[in-house]
């Protein structure tokens, strides 16, 4: 190692001061819900709040949780993320194995068709008017059965499962084990990296989904929390200021900010959870890709 | 039949991939070696084909829906009345030209892009370049990993914290004013002039973590001769960085820009700006907020005017082939490889 020079120790600051700011900027916002969350609601309204609950409760999270919309809400989150990163994972990871299988017939014909689908899109408008003409408005499974298949991860399932040894999957055949054994048994359990990644991503996509809450459905019933947390946050927008005054609410010291506080942490904190145990796959996915380039 | 095309295609593949079938394929029995192929592949065959269906519902039956944007059609007519409504041709197209707000809808779409492109561009570089200074790994994973988080986080979220930070009774405002920097709230959300500002920086925040993973990559595949070199012969390391490592990335760099180019009409490289103007734009911003995406759901979900919507959906959809097709067309030409 060569003696640092003055410069090294210039440079090392600068770098060092910018990504402290980088870091902080990132994390507070988040910290801040996380406080204003856990503050009275008329107190947080003072403002002046910026390191610590001034008046530390739990009654914006006890109301949360006591409020029949959103634990309903949460309750059609919970189960639209679950059915569908499950019915979403299996579906494209089963269509990528096939279209993977180099002397599968008809396989160019397939990836074509795969390929206009990605570049070509009907728009919103027709896409509306096909949900409702084959019933899916307005039920549950909108929320699970358009996005059942990725034909990104399609893509990337092809490319993963080609690099997949063929002479694994024909020894298991050889030994008179069927395709599909073959694919639940010896495929998917070596597939970590690539499950991982898609679980990530199609999961969080279901776990944030408002879109098809706010224009494919109007039953009250079937709104996710994303989607009621987005309308509480419009609301406390329109009248900025407002008090506790405003009606539905049960205490009078708990305001929609508060409780908007509280239902973002309840939508934040799942993510949070989450992605950085599977960020080493997707890191690493990203990474094969681009020395690839 | 199509499938014989098909067939005909295929069977160079087949003849190339097995020695035995070309055997009997230049004996004339190419449709009974082509049926035991398929039963042999039948489960593979079923798991592509519920794909195939899958897309023939849900990517190719709106492609049909197109028509629309040419035709009389109203949504009381069912899925009929798209091949039974009247002709209009180019009627609806001409509304939208002769729009009161086209000239607004297209500068908003291209610009807040655009900004993105200038402003939320170089910063992941920068970032990443950064990030690759420092040596201490534990900094570095730590600021790496809570970088990207945001990326995870949906917009709904991000309006609720934009909220709580940028109203007038929020965070910033409640500084400034406590320190007496400023004599009155700044409307940094209700101000129409600011609300480009207001995309960018947000833009910038969410995803400036996720994109430095690609060029942070792409500076992991650097040779590190050519720094040891450069160490041996005392190159400062603002030098290293202008020298060796930038023009090293200059490939990822210039594929990420063009690509960024064919999003222009699209909604930004990270597909965010519907989101964004919905989400963070109201009935003050809209001078600044509207965007052609935003209008179509307007126009269309809202008031109904499905026909004339999915016309200017359409325009959208094709100016943004055109500018993804021909940027990737130069990512190309200029690195050797595109995305597709």
């Amino acid at each position: 190692m060569l003696k640092r020079t003055k410069e090294d120790y210039v440079i090392e600051t600068v770098i060092y001061l910018s990504l402290l700011f980088i870091l902080f900027v990132t994390v507070y916002p988040f910290y801040y819900v996380l406080i204003i969350s856990f503050n009275e609601g008329m107190d947080a309204a003072r403002g002046g709040i910026y390191f610590f609950p001034r008046k530390l409760v739990f009654e914006n999270y006890a109301s949360f949780f006591s409020d029949s919309k959103w634990l309903n809400g949460l309750y059609i989150s919970i189960l639209s993320t679950v059915a569908g990163t499950f019915l979403g994972t299996f579906f494209t990871t089963m269509v990528a194995y096939g279209i993977s299988y180099k002397d599968l017939v008809f396989r160019k014909f397939y990836m074509t068709v795969l390929i206009i689908s990605m570049y070509f899109s009907g728009g919103i408008i027709p896409y509306y008017v096909l949900l409702r003409e084959i019933h899916l408005l307005n039920t549950f499974w909108v929320y699970v059965v358009p996005g059942a298949l990725s034909i990104f991860f399609v893509l990337i399932g092809v490319s993963f499962f080609s690099q997949i040894s063929p002479s694994l999957r024909e020894s298991a055949v050889i030994d008179g084990a069927n395709e599909i054994t073959v694919f639940l048994k010896i495929i998917l359990p070596i597939s970590t990296p690539f499950l991982a990644t898609m679980i990530l991503f199609i999961g969080v996509g279901h776990w944030n989904n408002w879109f098809d809450s706010a224009f494919f459905v109007r039953k009250k019933e079937l709104r996710t929390l994303s989607y009621l947390t987005m309308e509480v946050i419009n609301k406390s927008q329109l009248g900025a200021n407002m008090s506790a005054a405003d009606a539905g609410m049960r205490s009078s010291k708990i305001t929609p900010l508060a409780i908007q506080s509280a239902a973002m942490m309840i939508s934040i904190l799942p993510v949070i959870c989450v992605y950085p145990f599977l960020q080493k796959y997707f890191v690493k996915g990203l990474m094969i890709g681009s020395v690839k380039e | 039949m199509t499938t014989d095309f098909l067939f005909a295609d295929n069977k160079k593949e087949i003849r190339l991939l097995h020695p035995v079938i070309q055997h009997r394929v230049t004996d004339g029995s190419e449709k009974i070696v082509l049926i035991k192929t398929l039963a042999k592949q039948k489960y593979l065959q079923a798991f592509v084909l519920a794909g195939m269906a899958y897309l023939f519902v849900f990517s190719y039956l709106p492609l049909i829906g197109i028509t629309m944007a040419f035709k009389d059609y109203k949504i009381s007519m069912g899925i009929q009345g798209i091949f039974s409504s009247d002709w209009v041709g180019f009627k609806y197209f001409l509304e939208f030209f002769n729009e009161y707000g086209f000239w607004k809808l297209v500068r908003n779409t291209v610009a807040i892009s655009l900004l993105k492109l200038i402003f939320s561009f170089p910063i992941p570089i920068l970032f990443a370049i950064m990030l690759n200074e420092i040596s201490f790994m534990p900094v570095k994973k730590l600021v790496q990993t809570c970088s990207y988080l945001p990326h995870f986080i949906s917009w709904v979220i991000i309006s609720g914290m934009a909220f709580a930070f940028f109203s007038s009774s929020g965070v910033i405002n409640s500084i400034a004013l406590k320190f007496h920097f400023i004599n009155e709230a700044i409307p940094f959300l209700t101000d129409a002039n600011r609300f480009w500002s207001l995309a960018v920086v947000s833009d910038i925040w969410k995803d400036m973590g996720w994109w430095a993973i690609i060029f942070l990559a792409a500076i992991a595949g650097i040779s590190q001769e050519m720094y040891e070199a450069a160490e041996i012969d005392g190159i400062s390391r603002l030098k290293k960085i202008w020298y060796i490592t930038l023009p090293s990335i200059k490939g990822t760099i210039i594929v990420i820009l063009i690509l960024a180019l064919g999003k222009l009409f699209g909604g930004g490289l990270s597909g965010s700006n519907f989101e964004q103007s919905y989400l963070l734009g109201n009935s003050m911003t809209s001078e600044k907020s509207d965007i052609i995406q935003t209008y179509v759901f307007n126009v269309g979900l809202a008031q109904g005017r499905y026909a004339y919507a999915t016309a200017v959906g359409l325009i959208q959809s094709v100016i943004s082939l055109i500018l993804t097709f021909g940027s990737n067309f130069f990512a190309k030409k200029i690195s050797g490889e595109g995305l597709f």
